[in-house]
């Protein structure tokens, strides 16, 4: 079903509320058949971005197509299966009437079994929807993702309210799912779960698309190595001037440094003829990289206040 | 369309299952007619009060039911986040709204059989075959008009402003309209500029054999034509806020 080679595009694409740039000219572009995370703190544009994607909301300016559609029609042609945080269940009804009634709406519709079997929600079929927990309401939501045969799946936070053995399962049906082809784009605060799951990382803030590439490029780009030492009598200025250096802490006698090549940065520290004491090198975790990432940009922002929101 | 039956009949189910929803459309004008069709002996609009209740409760069912069946609950739904959910399946973007109406014209048909057949058999009011079914048909447009009104108020307006309006205008169109007793004098003026009167008189001028005013039928559609461009307004301007 994929009418071209991208799978899904944003051009340019802007969303302000008055004054406030939701998202300011997002361009960013999903290959079929890749798992792609969207990183980013609160308001920093991922629900409005997943909103637009699915023609909830429309783009002040710029232009979204997915799958040589634009969105209206690829969503109305089943082409996408999509759970939000803010969308709900129909009440009154029981999970199995719910899940039947979303499938038959699809061009391409599952047998209700199976979709019920992989949300993990076959022991609750006959429960009514507004009975159930935060966890099991969550996996209803995603078995409606699944209900129809489709070629991107949306999943805006998809395990905020699970445990950590439903968030495992999860996990484990998704890579059923994308194994046989499909695109999947999830937004999620979990970083390790990103870090795990996706192929490719999208990384926003202030609604715009900040760092792209693999777990490992996130890392690099935010200066993937951090270390620290003990050295009296080196500057603020000389340590940050050191190769490979993004920033540098000092208390006392104590320099923590975070650094994209770190073997480059200490041997410029010898060379300069320091003999720095209590030597330790590390990698930074996915998580320390995303704040590194989005701390840089928010200042960057709050220097030129112009553009601050 | 598939879709759209599909939806609705997921709805008539789960009305079904809806005591609240039970009691305003078939319990309550039910019981009223029990207790009143035969506590007067006169005549109404040129009718027997028998009929001429028997005309009032059927609309009161059907207008009520359709009204608070509808606004509270799309409210809540769009609360909730499933007129969003359904957003994002191949169902069309006006599906969900035409669905409530569909099933508002479904549901609201047995209540009116009901109230008529408590007339025929307790009430006994006797009319002509294509009387029965021109009144009935009459009261079930006339009264599902408000399925466009329950979609302006649902659409617009959260969970906890919705009911207080809905119940403020569910009262204002069950009185003036004359539903509980007729009005005179200036009350009895506005009284017939209300959809309800309307429903009601053109039933009963229908039942007395009278030619019936033009202006009550110009009324219904002009009803239907401000409630339909009141939910319209709410569905655009909700649009990206559902």
């Amino acid at each position: 079903m994929n009418h071209s080679g991208t799978g899904v595009s944003f051009e340019n694409v802007s969303k302000h509320y008055g004054s406030l740039k939701a998202v300011d000219g997002l361009n960013l572009e999903l290959r079929a058949g890749e798992t792609v995370a969207l990183l980013g703190p609160n308001g920093a544009g991922k629900s409005t971005s997943l909103d637009m994607l699915l023609a909830l909301r429309k783009p002040t300016s710029g232009t979204i197509r997915m799958f040589g559609q634009d969105p209206y029609h690829a969503v109305k042609s089943g082409a996408v299966g999509a759970m939000l945080q803010s969308g709900g269940l129909m009440p009154e009804v029981t999970v199995r009437e719910l899940v039947t009634l979303v499938a038959g709406l699809h061009p391409r519709p599952i047998a209700v079994d199976t979709t019920l079997r992989a949300a993990g929600i076959e022991s609750v079929a006959d429960q009514r929807v507004d009975r159930l927990s935060g966890g099991q309401t969550q996996r209803v939501r995603f078995a409606l993702a699944i209900a129809g045969e489709c070629d991107l799946i949306v999943l805006d936070e998809p395990t905020a309210a699970m445990d950590v053995e439903t968030r495992q399962r999860f996990w484990a049906s998704m890579k059923d799912e994308v194994a046989e082809g499909k695109t999947l784009l999830f937004a999620t605060h979990y970083l390790e779960e990103a870090d795990q799951a996706a192929d490719r990382i999208l990384v926003i803030n202030r609604g715009r698309l900040l760092a792209d590439g693999s777990p490992e490029d996130i890392k690099k780009h935010a200066g993937a190595k951090r270390m620290s030492f003990r050295l009296s009598g080196a500057t603020e200025p000389f340590l940050l001037g050191l190769p490979g250096v993004v920033s540098v802490e000092t208390r006392h006698d104590l320099v923590r440094i975070q650094t994209s090549d770190s073997d480059a940065t200490l041997y410029a520290v010898f060379d300069a003829g320091y003999r720095p004491a209590e030597i330790e090198v590390g990698s930074l975790g996915l998580e320390q990289a995303f704040l590194a990432i989005t701390a840089e940009d928010d200042r960057a922002a709050s220097a030129e206040p112009a553009t601050a929101s | 369309m598939r879709g759209i039956l599909l939806l609705t009949r997921a709805e008539i189910n789960r009305l079904r299952r809806n005591k609240r929803y039970l009691i305003f459309t078939v319990g309550l004008p039910v019981i009223l007619y029990l207790i009143f069709a035969k506590a007067a002996n006169t005549t109404i609009y040129g009718v027997n009060f028998s009929a001429y209740y028997m005309v009032a409760m059927a609309t009161f069912g059907a207008f009520a039911g359709t009204l608070n069946g509808n606004s509270i609950r799309i409210s809540e739904e769009r609360k909730v986040g499933w007129i969003r959910q359904l957003r994002l399946t191949p169902l069309p973007a006006n599906a969900y709204v035409i669905a409530k109406i569909l099933t508002s014209m479904a549901t609201t048909i047995p209540s009116i059989v009901i109230v008529f057949l408590l007339g025929r058999f307790y009430g006994h009011v006797q009319l002509p075959a294509w009387q029965w079914l021109v009144i009935g048909v009459i009261i079930w447009l006339g009264s599902t008009i408000f399925a466009a009104l329950a979609v302006a108020v649902g659409y617009r307006y959260p969970p906890d402003q919705a009911q207080p309006i809905t119940i403020a205008l569910y009262f204002v169109f069950a009185t003036l309209g004359g539903i509980w007793y007729p009005f005179t004098g200036v009350l009895g003026n506005i009284s017939k500029a209300t959809p309800t009167f309307e429903a009601v008189n053109i039933s009963v001028d229908v039942i007395g054999n009278k030619a019936v005013p033009a202006y009550l039928a110009i009324g219904l559609v002009a009803w239907l034509a401000i409630f339909s461009a009141l939910a319209v307004l709410s569905v655009r301007s909700m649009a990206e806020s559902v």
